[in-house]
């Protein structure tokens, strides 16, 4: 392409004299004199100087010039009025900083899951699927058949969160990773920032094979200073020399989604590390470990499941023992119901709903105040029209204006949205999810194209309606109304008559939310979970990690038990595999009964909890029949449990169920108790069938240990007790997690209490911006009729009657947002109980909404509390009305 | 004398055709814009005024389009001005608003006529 040199207006202005001589010569031609000729050529030219100025003012440059000149003028404007200007920016900046918040996390929990691995569209998570179709980790053994056999997939990985114990016995600190098999870095496609990921010599399945370890680059930069010399040299984990081979690459934190791991072990040093029996490693039963796989290009999602599908089944009838029913599905990473994310995909699916409302809301508010804006300057606008202004150019500077409002809203919304998105942090429960969890709160691309966006839409959304307003005006109409600001069109009114009612409606839907997940959070605080869980201290030991056998695990718990007994201000003490509501997930074991014959596909799996003598009675759950464990059931004496009465109702009803035989293990036991029945995984669930057995005869080394202590007084004054006899004990072994068990079992109200809390924020937002909207508009609207305010007075109207005007009108509006919020709310809260928080295999059906979905109480309230907000947003303006002089009102301009 | 015209007899140029007569002027070769406006009016039986002006614009706005290009030169009576050419480019445009043109005539004769007839 030609670049052409701009014509400057200088060699434009000598082409016009050049004509004007031109033209002279051919008039002096045609025989007029030569200062006649040069008039005329003038006159005949017409405004030089116009023309110039056309020129001057022709292309692009002008609309740049126009711009600057909007921007500079909107500035101004906006400065002359701070109170309306912050208002509005305040609205935008929440509106724009509370929607970035959970675009943010939306974008780090589902959009992209998974950061630092090569090509993270086509990885899928692998799960187990369940009888009764709900999903569940691997067994080791199922993932080498998925491993060795499917062809669509170029690799499939598993991993184990694990806790490690890091350094020398007597300073040890505890490190989050995970156990992988060895080909999982190369299937996620992970880089190393230095040294090397697992080789595929060590992808093997040989137990203790591969002493090896990789770091994070995290963990590389707070404990080596990124000293690359680490490489090759040994760290101790869990009391073994691993040799560290490499630093993953920065980006990399590991493969459950919103985690953050520093350390990545093969599975195959599980028995060194932890010592877990080999015969373990290849049981079929022990699933638990989370399946990641990789299809390969050109395959399709759907392609892959079916083949993983066939896979799974065939294998289900080879193994029948094990695996009877049982089945295997691909899902999106997003959708993966483990660790942090699978509690955080309900509640942010319902709070990006919500943020639509809010921002709408806030579009609402600041269009109704540019709105009012662009009413108070009609005046304004119909003298530049007058002026030759083009009705173009002010549509064009009330968008500059709203685009500047958004821009300064969303500059003040970024500002603060890192902080705000990091509070997710505060949103997770105690424990390991809290230390774990890792939100990528800086603000990335995506996130500020998203914000870019909103702010582009909000301007135009809130600027479009006063701006068509402003050109569609009549000058005539307006200057002949002698510069009075008299009443506003007719279609203006409707049009912040719908804004008002709208922004009720929205504002009732918010509350309504933030009601009945804050009630149906209050109604879950209220189920008894059939034991008492206050005054119990509970700490998780991670015995193996100080590279304990099974029966020095076993005599720990002994010894620790034994000497808190005998210790003052313990009323109580009990050790057990799981904890009832905790955050962790809960086992089971498929039973045959005797004399029960299950239905064909029938879920014969049954959670369990192995627990020590001291449990039920320290937990203050009833043994209803039969006896109690206690120290006679040991390692040698025959193995027995005990159920609770829905597994009674279910397997054995109108039996005696004291006596009756069971099959699991391998081996049979014996009912000897029968338990009341109590909450085990979430408080909303209905009581599952659920049995327990003797700690000494069934606790495996890859089990959890979970140690209670009851004291008559606060649990937190029983603490240094438990360290120091847990010192005592072996000094290596360190009381990391202690805590009252009445708050460690909120854990399991965590969807509900994030979903309770976030609607709760996000309501008090909606209804303070409904409020500020409402005032603002009846303010305005009121201002707007002073003139015929004090008409009416004049007339002999009596304050009163002009209130009682106001206010009707203004509740009226409000009254046409309450309807039609009731109808959106209904049809909003029937969706939302619909969304059930998780999918794994505990507490399936557990809703975020409990059982007060149509609570008409909530709705009641906070239909009272808007029709409140309402009457004082309309009251305050009335009464000034009613108050002035209508000589006063009447000379106003 | 052709410029003391009464000047009800003139027509204001529709909007848009006067780049078509510019172009159509250019047809015969290049020319300064006091020619131009010379020759539209002198061609169209001095019934057409062009604004002096304006045809500065619609010719800097031509030549923008690369319609013409544009040279400085010397006229035949030796004072320097600037010379238009028709480009490639604008002859193309002229056929098509030529045939566009005459069209538009064609359609406005027709719904015309019959008032313009005596009964």
């Amino acid at each position: 392409m030609r670049i052409r040199r701009r014509r400057t207006a200088e060699d434009y202005a000598q082409e016009i004299s050049a004509h004007l001589a031109l033209e002279a010569d051919e008039l002096k031609s045609e025989g007029i004199a030569a200062d006649e000729a040069q008039r005329r050529a003038k006159v005949a030219f017409g405004n030089a100087t116009v023309s110039r100025e056309r020129f001057a003012v022709r292309g692009r440059a002008v609309w740049l010039e126009n711009l600057l000149h909007d921007v500079r003028y909107g500035v101004r404007v906006l400065l002359r009025r701070p109170g309306f200007t912050l208002v509005a920016t305040l609205t935008l900046a929440i509106g724009i900083a509370s929607s970035t918040t959970v675009f943010t996390w939306i974008d780090s929990v589902l959009l992209q899951p998974m950061s630092g691995v090569a090509d993270p569209g086509r990885l899928v998570m692998l799960e187990s699927v369940t009888p009764n179709g709900e999903w569940v980790p691997n067994s080791y053994p199922d993932f080498i058949d998925f491993r060795d056999h499917l062809r669509l997939f170029a690799g499939i990985a598993v991993s184990h969160p694990a806790a490690f114990s890091v350094g020398r016995e007597d300073h040890s600190e505890r490190v989050w990773g995970e156990l992988v098999s060895g080909n999982f870095f190369a299937v996620l496609g992970v880089k190393p920032e230095t040294g090397r990921m697992f080789l595929p010599s060590e992808f093997g399945d040989t137990p203790g094979a591969y002493p090896v370890a990789v770091i994070s680059d995290r963990y590389w930069r707070s404990h080596f200073n990124a000293d690359p010399s680490i490489v090759g040299k040994t760290l101790r984990i869990n009391q073994h020399e691993l040799t560290i081979v490499g630093v993953a690459a920065p980006a990399f934190h590991g493969s459950m989604p919103v985690a953050a791991f520093d350390l990545w072990v093969p599975y195959m040093e599980q028995p060194v590390l932890n010592g877990v029996a080999l015969w373990m490693m290849h049981d079929r039963h022990d699933r638990n470990m989370l399946g990641i796989a990789r299809l390969k290009p050109g395959v399709a999602f759907e392609q892959a499941r079916l083949e993983l599908k066939a896979l799974a089944d065939r294998m289900a009838i080879l193994n029948a023992d094990v695996s009877e029913g049982m089945s295997a599905t691909l899902l999106p990473l997003w959708k993966s119901p483990h660790g942090p994310q699978g509690l955080l995909v309900g509640p942010l699916r319902i709070l990006s709903g919500v943020c639509v409302l809010v921002l709408l809301i806030v579009c609402a508010n600041v269009a109704n105040l540019l709105l009012a804006r662009a009413t108070v300057r009609e005046k304004e606008f119909s003298a530049r029209l007058a002026l030759g202004a083009g009705r173009g150019r002010i549509v064009r500077q009330v968008l500059t204006e709203t685009l500047l409002l958004s821009i300064a809203g969303a500059a003040l919304g970024i500002a603060v949205t890192p902080s705000l998105a990091y509070s997710l942090h505060y949103l997770m429960p105690p424990g390991p999810a809290q230390s774990i969890v890792s939100v990528d709160h800086r603000l990335n691309f995506a996130v500020f194209a998203f914000t870019a966006g909103l702010c582009l839409l909000s301007a135009l959304a809130a600027g479009l309606l006063p701006a068509l307003h402003v050109s569609r005006m009549n000058i005539s109409a307006r200057m002949n109304e002698s510069g009075r600001s008299g009443l506003a069109g007719n279609s203006h009114n409707r049009l912040r008559a719908a804004l008002v009612a709208s922004e009720v409606a929205l504002a009732l839907v918010t509350l309504v939310g933030a009601g009945l997940f804050a009630r149906g959070f209050q109604q879950t605080l209220h189920i008894d979970p059939g034991f008492d869980p206050s005054q119990v201290l509970v700490n998780q030991f991670y015995l193996s990690t100080n590279a304990y056998s099974l029966a020095q695990r076993k005599e720990f718990c002994r010894r620790l038990a034994e000497k808190m007994s005998a210790s003052p201000g313990v009323a109580g003490v009990a050790y057990s595999d799981g904890v009832p509501l905790g955050f962790e997930p809960s086992w089971w074991e498929e039973l045959r009964i005797e004399g029960y014959a299950p239905h064909p596909n029938e879920n014969m799996n049954i959670f369990r909890n192995v627990v020590s003598p001291g449990y039920l009675p320290l937990m203050r759950i009833p043994i209803l029949e039969g006896r109690n464990f206690n120290e006679q059931d040991n390692e040698n004496a025959p193995a027995v449990m005990i159920v609770n009465q829905a597994f009674v109702q279910r397997f054995l009803p109108g039996r005696d169920p004291i006596g009756v035989k069971v099959n699991g293990w391998g081996t049979w036991l014996r009912i000897v108790g029968v338990a009341r029945d109590s909450k085990y995984h979430y408080l909303g669930e209905s009581t599952p069938a659920y049995f327990y057995v003797p700690f000494r005869q069934f606790y495996r080394a890859d089990m959890n240990l979970a140690f209670y202590v009851r004291t008559p007084g606060e649990p937190d004054l029983i603490l240094s007790t438990l360290r120091a006899h847990t010192r005592s004990i072996d000094p290596n072994v360190t009381v990391f997690d202690a805590a009252p068990l009445r708050e460690f079992i909120r854990a399991s109200l965590y969807p509900q209490k994030v979903a309770a809390s976030l609607m709760g924020v996000m309501g008090s937002i909606a209804l303070l911006l409904a409020a500020v909207g409402l005032y603002s508009v009846m303010a305005y609207s009121v201002a707007q009729r002073t003139q015929e305010i004090g008409v009416r007075m004049a007339l002999g109207a009596r304050p009163s009657q002009v209130l009682g005007l106001v206010v009707r009108q203004g509740l009226s509006l409000t009254a046409a947002g309450l309807v039609a919020g009731t109808a959106l709310a209904v049809a909003a809260s029937r969706l939302i109980a619909g969304i059930s928080f998780t999918n794994s295999a505990m507490g399936a059906n557990a809703k975020l909404l409990g059982s007060g979905a149509f609570s008409p109480l909530v709705f009641l309230a906070a239909i009272a509390f808007l029709s409140v907000v309402a009457a004082v947003a309309a009251f305050l303006p009335a009464r000034r009305a009613a108050s002035i002089e209508p000589m006063q009102a009447l000379r106003t301009e | 004398m052709p410029t003391q015209r009464d000047e009800n007899d003139r027509v204001a140029l529709l909007q848009g055709t006067l780049d078509l007569l510019i172009m159509r002027t250019l047809l015969f070769g290049a020319c300064h814009g006091q020619g131009i406006a010379r020759t539209i009016q002198r061609q169209s039986e001095e019934a057409l005024f062009v604004d002096h002006g304006s045809l500065y614009l619609a010719l800097q706005r031509l030549e923008d389009g690369g319609m013409i290009s544009a040279k400085w030169g010397t006229s035949e009576n030796n004072r320097k001005a600037r010379f238009y050419t028709l480009t490639a480019k604008g002859r193309k445009e002229l056929n098509a608003k030529t045939t566009q043109w005459n069209r538009l005539k064609r359609a406005m004769e027709l719904i015309l006529s019959p008032l313009g007839e005596e009964p």
